[in-house]
């Protein structure tokens, strides 16, 4: 190269560098206090890095948050059911191009009738730790966990397994995609191309009650009916109800609830996803007809990616902590300013609730600049 | 500033077809990436979203001017710092190892042997393989480690061949001239060492940029790779396009800032 077009060059990057600065330089103030996060530590390493001192707090899902607190690496600052009572957490979501198939309503309702069972089942067995439901209920959890069985136990107390859809439900996906808008994540014009009148014209219309309402009648079916792909994420103990529904054990036999109502339900490409993001990509690219993943993806994915899906259930509420180091001396959110958290990722709600829960005390969450 | 003006307008007298024709292509590829982004829309496929038209891509790059990124919520000058600095740290350690070791490999029959098993057995595991390792072992250095693998083996390689390859004639000559051993090294193996150094560190800047891009993607909080991620994620594919235009800008201007201090260095070693 000649020597004037590398001097033009490094003019120019001089250049882009001043012009970078004084758009940082002039940018406006940040509020009073500051948190930090930090996602570039997967969860099940967050334990690890709180007890090296690299984090200050992580927050994430079961069991890794009762696995911390149990083993006195640290110690849960707050339940995710005290930032949001009752939050919806992992959602049932199909594709849209499967349910326009000719089976496709039907093997869904199938589908969601099984989830139903499962749930039920589960929520039964937590309710007599003494009997015979609730000790395979935890080494089920323990075969698809991979953690052991007091971390499950305490695990699954702390959520609550549920598949209806209420209007709390609506109103949390409302107040979910107005933070994103907030954040900037999404727009209202986004909102508007996928052909929603508004924020709550989306929250009604994202979940599909009426197929998980007729769901309700399905009988159970003798021969196999139909095949389906299900995505999941790795190791969620909140997305039990897929592990129950597709083990013969559970009913005594040597079918699955799965089988019962007519289902061959197979690991879709690409399952277990390591996040809901990966798993919303599988379903636009046609691996995916069923899936288990956290809300937020569901919705973000949807909304500015243009995946054609629907919520047809919920799969758990809650379940997710926030551990910070033992005897740090942190005892509230406002002893959080200046310290580091390790989230999942941007786009997981646990993510999201901080950010709700630390916004209402006027903080700010933001990426720490390493 | 008059010279340079004349230089820059004698360049283009010189260059024209070929800027011309360059510009011609990227139009060309310009406008097919719109007609097919345009196609996805207008049939409704699946993946529409996922190839946003230039246009779109490029408002979503000037807004990083204007206001922070949307999906990470700080100012993208942030990431580039970030990337810059582990890229440089990489580099310097790089340097730091690959120059002495090769040099020792190079001229010693026994740290060669020594060195050799080694080398080759770690060379054609492309340094992403470690990636997961790293991030968790070396911590917020992870990065800056996985950038140091790639950046090393190229200069070793490259800095061994320079040292192989003196012309023994310049070494006598050197000797005759009354130059002892040292004298040897530093005034004629050295400089003579500069162009294979050069080769060495292009082609460990280009790896490095790979590796820094990849680390980040898996792993990181702030960088542009994990600029690309955490917008793949969150589906704000304009500006995971923008995040890859962005690092093709900076891997020009830090080839660019490369090639200038061999100029430097190469004038100044009297090679020029």
């Amino acid at each position: 190269m000649d020597k004037k077009i590398l001097m033009a060059i490094v003019v120019a990057a001089v250049v882009v560098v001043a012009v970078v600065a004084a758009a940082f330089i002039l940018r406006p103030e940040g509020r009073t206090g500051t948190v930090y996060y930090d996602t570039s530590i997967t969860v099940p390493n967050m334990k690890a890095a709180l007890s090296t001192g690299l984090i200050d707090g992580f927050i994430s899902w079961e069991p890794f948050v009762s696995e911390a607190s149990m083993d006195d690496t640290g110690e849960v600052l707050m339940w995710s059911s005290e930032m949001m009572p009752n939050h919806p957490c992992c959602v049932v979501v199909a594709s849209t191009n499967f349910l326009e198939t000719e089976d496709g309503p039907d093997l869904t309702k199938r589908f969601l009738k099984a989830h139903m069972d499962a749930t039920e089942w589960m929520l039964t067995a937590n309710q007599d730790h003494d009997s015979a439901e609730y000790t395979l209920l935890v080494t089920l959890a323990q075969e698809f966990t991979l953690r052991n069985s007091s971390v499950v136990s305490a695990a699954m107390s702390h959520l609550e397994y549920k598949y209806e859809m209420d209007s709390s439900f609506t109103t949390a996906l409302e107040e979910f995609t107005d933070m994103y808008i907030d954040l900037n994540i999404t727009t209202n014009a986004a909102i508007a191309d996928m052909g929603y009148d508004s924020v709550s014209d989306f929250a009604d219309s994202y979940a599909n009650e009426t197929l998980l309402a007729e769901a309700g009648d399905i009988e159970p079916s003798s021969t196999i009916l139909g095949t389906v792909r299900l995505g999941y994420l790795v190791g969620d103990i909140h997305q039990m109800a897929q592990f129950v529904a597709n083990d013969p054990r559970v009913l005594d036999g040597d079918k699955s609830i799965f089988e019962k109502y007519g289902l061959e339900v197979a690991a879709a490409e690409g399952a277990p996803f390591s996040s809901g993001g990966a798993e919303m990509d599988a379903f636009v690219a046609g691996d995916v007809d069923i899936g288990y993943l956290g809300a937020p993806p569901a919705i973000v994915k949807h909304l500015n990616g243009g995946a054609k899906t629907t919520i047809v259930a919920q799969a758990n509420i809650e379940g997710s902590g926030l551990v910070v180091a033992k005897n740090s001396g942190i005892e509230s959110l406002d002893d959080l300013v200046n310290k580091t958290i390790a989230v999942p990722n941007v786009s997981s709600i646990q993510f999201l609730l901080l950010k709700i829960a630390l916004e209402e005390r006027g903080y700010d969450f933001v990426v720490k600049s390493s | 500033m008059v010279d340079f003006a004349k230089e820059l307008r004698r360049y283009f007298q010189d260059h024209w077809r070929n800027l011309l024709f360059g510009l011609l292509s990227v139009s060309a590829f310009l406008v097919a990436w719109h007609l097919y982004s345009y196609y996805l829309e207008s049939t409704d496929s699946d993946f529409a979203k996922y190839v946003p038209a230039p246009g779109v891509v490029a408002d979503a790059f000037m807004g990083w001017f204007s206001d922070p990124d949307p999906g990470t919520s700080v100012w993208v000058d942030v990431h580039v710092v970030a990337s810059l600095k582990r890229i440089f740290l990489g580099f310097v350690l790089a340097l730091a190892v690959a120059i002495p070791t090769g040099l020792l490999m190079g001229s010693l029959r026994m740290a060669d042997a020594l060195g050799k098993p080694i080398v080759e057995i770690f060379r054609p595991i492309p340094p992403i393989a470690w990636i997961p390792i790293f991030l968790v072992v070396f911590g917020n250095w992870g990065a800056v480690a996985i950038v140091f693998l790639g950046i090393f083996f190229p200069i070793l390689l490259n800095v061994q061949l320079g040292v192989r390859s003196v012309d023994p004639v310049l070494i006598d000559a050197a000797r005759t001239l009354g130059a002892n051993r040292g004298q040897v090294f530093t005034k004629v193996i050295i400089p003579f060492l500069i162009p294979y150094m050069m080769t060495g560190i292009k082609v460990g800047l280009g790896v490095g940029w790979m590796c820094i891009v990849a680390a980040e993607m898996v792993g990181g909080s702030t960088g542009v790779g994990s600029l690309i991620r955490i917008s793949s994620d969150l589906g704000l594919f304009p500006h995971m396009y923008a995040a890859m235009v962005l690092i093709g800008i900076l891997s020009v201007l830090t080839t660019g800032v490369a090639a200038l201090f061999e100029r430097r260095l190469s004038k100044w070693m009297g090679m020029r």
